[in-house]
């Protein structure tokens, strides 16, 4: 699948504030499903994610580099879907460093700098998305990790 | 299609109206904020023109206190948080965008805050407390969705923030950060100006004052320096009066010793021939017995050379007999005057001490001047006794030098009150009335060189302001002079603590 072009629209939607969903494979086809503070914009084509941990997603994006990201717009009642694959990791860059500001502003706030550190930017390529429609009714007693998004396991 | 162009055109030409506002208005701040160079001035200006014409309700200017430290010095839309609070670099947005000098965009800071703070829970919960760091209140409003900081740099150089708030998400655009980017950057200019103009204001007052501290210093120069002078002229008299003070009293003391050794040596012999004379007078008078026994002859008797020969015996025999008497008596002078023996202060019959100087000066009036002794009654006095003779040489020895040929010298005593006076007037030729200030300055004289060192009143006077006494100088031209001593009976307490170390006794 060749990389797509994002839409200007879902710039905001990104920066939201509303914890996306983040699902990963192993490369047994064990799924990981997780929840992550931010996606940031990179351009049209890459989103990024931040490496604070070594956890379930790392590894498995390390060995399967297919993942599926799920974006709530709750403005526009809807769910962004998007089938990203990892591409590289920076750590250093504007990038790396916008992201890093971030994290240092609300961790140092919060008590949290030692916990909170980025280790890298995870740039992603967006292979494909779609915009899932949904009415407000439909909203009534979803968290954060009932997103009635289904699982799907993700292609090679 | 045609309907789309319509809108599309609508639309550009709204956002051309909204850019030309804005164009507007960022002269508008452009234009005041270089009109003023007063801070607070200039904070009204950027936060509420921020808030009138760009809706930006909350914002806040920090700058930077020290290298480690940032301090609230305006705010907008945040009523209940007094001005003067602080934002460690490094902590939180501002503290974050002061640290990388970087402008910092955020548009969903509460659940971010949330979800680090739930995180934080959760470790708090699990027993991990201890890796966790306080956290730290920072200014702005508690509640915010959005901010903006952005550094406020003077080329390279961080001076503080410039933050806006607010309760909504993705309240701030690219054009609201482009916006409030113009206006940080107009405002870090001004404040840059505004404080470097405090400073030079500052440092011009500073001067000013310098220049009239400098100003009154040189115009009370002149004053302080004489006055300096006359300090250091009156040291100087001090130390020279003290200096002759100490040379004289050496020198008295060297005299008196002596006198002493002298009246020792003398003792002796003429006490041994004032004796023989008496033991001579009583032989020719027992030969005289012989000589009147009938069994001598008459003829014998009566010898004119007999006569002639005791006539001689009873002259030279009283002669010798009054001149060592006269001797006796000017040796026991000489030890009253010395005092060799009482160096201590004592009660003393003054005069004693007036008669023995009297004695001792007689070389100067003998023939040529009267002295009157009008003494009155007079109780001993508590003193130096050997200082005090001193004083009697002096004051008789000049009453004496200023009597040219004849005349009389009267010494009048009397108490008065707690203190004995005593008068030594003179007649002789008066001191000059240009002269009577200066009688009692160490060195002053009129005798010559050869008679006087004039140190004699001066001593006089020290030694009587040691023994908290006074002495005046009454004078007449052509008549004479009177001096007027007066001594306390017992000097006061604190004259005898001092004493010591004050005055030198004699002997």
């Amino acid at each position: 699948m060749g990389a797509v072009e994002l839409p200007d629209q879902i710039k905001p939607v990104m920066q939201n504030g509303i914890p996306a969903i983040v699902v990963t494979c192993s490369a047994d086809g064990i799924p990981n499903t997780t929840i992550i503070s931010q996606v940031y914009y990179v351009d049209k084509t890459h989103i990024a994610l931040s490496f604070q941990f070594f956890n379930k997603t790392i590894r498995n994006v390390r060995e399967n580099p297919q993942a599926c990201v799920a974006l709530n717009d709750l403005e526009g009642n809807a769910k962004w879907i998007l089938d990203v694959q990892y591409d590289h990791s920076e750590t250093e860059g504007p990038i790396f460093d916008e992201m890093d500001m971030q994290i240092e502003a609300i961790a140092s706030a919060t008590g949290m700098s030692g916990i909170f550190r980025l280790r890298a930017a995870d740039i992603y390529r967006v292979r494909s998305f779609k915009k899932v429609s949904f009415s407000p009714a439909s909203l009534q007693g979803v968290t954060h990790g009932d997103t009635g998004y289904t699982k799907q396991r993700a292609s090679g | 299609m045609a309907t789309q162009d319509i809108q599309s055109n609508e639309r550009l030409v709204e956002k051309l109206a909204q850019k030309t506002a804005e164009v507007h208005v960022l002269k508008h701040i452009a234009l005041n904020i270089n009109s003023t160079l007063d801070l607070d001035q200039i904070y009204d200006l950027v936060l509420g023109t921020m808030d009138e014409f760009f809706g930006f309700r909350h914002s806040i200017i920090l700058l930077l206190e020290d290298s480690d430290t940032l301090r609230v010095v305006a705010s907008h839309g945040h009523e209940n948080q007094p001005l003067g609070g602080t934002v460690p670099v490094g902590t939180g947005v501002i503290g974050t965008v002061a640290k990388r000098r970087r402008l910092m965009r955020v548009n969903n800071l509460r659940p971010q805050r949330a979800y680090f703070s739930t995180i934080r829970r959760r470790m708090e919960e699990a027993g991990r407390a201890s890796e966790l760091g306080k956290i730290v209140p920072v200014p702005g409003l508690p509640d915010a969705e959005s901010q903006i900081a952005i550094p406020l740099m003077i080329k390279d150089r961080l001076i503080g923030v410039f933050s806006v708030e607010s309760r909504e998400q993705r309240t701030f655009s690219d054009d609201d950060e482009a916006l409030a980017t113009i206006v940080a950057n107009l405002a870090a200019s001004a404040i840059q100006n505004a404080r470097l103009y405090r400073l030079v204001e500052e440092r011009r007052s500073e001067l000013a004052e310098a220049h009239d501290h400098l100003k009154q210093l040189n115009e009370t120069l002149e004053d302080r320096v004489s006055a300096r002078t006359r300090e250091l002229e009156q040291t100087n008299r001090e130390l020279r009066e003290t200096q002759v003070q100490l040379v004289q009293s050496g020198k008295m003391a060297s005299l008196g010793m002596l006198a002493a050794g002298i009246a020792h040596e003398i003792n002796t012999p003429i006490g041994a021939i004032h004796s023989n004379a008496d033991v001579e007078r009583r032989a020719i008078g027992v030969i005289r017995d012989v000589l009147q026994d009938p069994a001598f002859p008459e003829k014998l008797r009566d010898q004119p050379r007999l006569k002639h020969t005791f006539k001689i015996f009873d002259d030279i025999n009283r002669v010798t007999l009054e001149a060592t008497e006269r001797v006796i008596k000017v040796i026991q002078s000489l030890k009253s005057f010395a005092r060799l023996d009482e160096p201590e202060l004592e009660l003393v019959n003054l005069h004693e001490g007036l008669d023995s100087t009297l004695t001792l000066i007689n070389h100067l009036t003998k023939d040529r001047i009267e002295v009157v002794r009008n003494y009155g009654e007079l109780p001993k006095v508590q003193c130096y006794a050997s200082q005090i003779n001193q004083v009697f040489v002096n004051l008789l020895t000049n009453a004496a030098q200023a009597i040219k040929e004849t005349g009389t010298i009267t010494i009048t005593t009397h108490q008065d009150g707690a203190c004995a006076v005593i008068e030594v007037a003179d007649t002789g030729g008066g001191i000059k009335p240009e002269h009577l200030d200066r009688i009692f300055d160490p060195g002053f004289t009129t005798k010559g060189v050869s008679v006087g060192l004039g140190l004699g009143l001066s001593i006089t006077y020290r030694i009587i302001e040691n023994h908290r006494g006074s002495i005046d100088v009454r004078s007449e031209l052509g008549k004479g002079t009177i001096l007027t001593v007066r001594l306390p009976m017992a000097p006061p307490r604190s004259y005898l603590a001092e004493d010591q170390t004050v005055t030198v006794p004699l002997g």
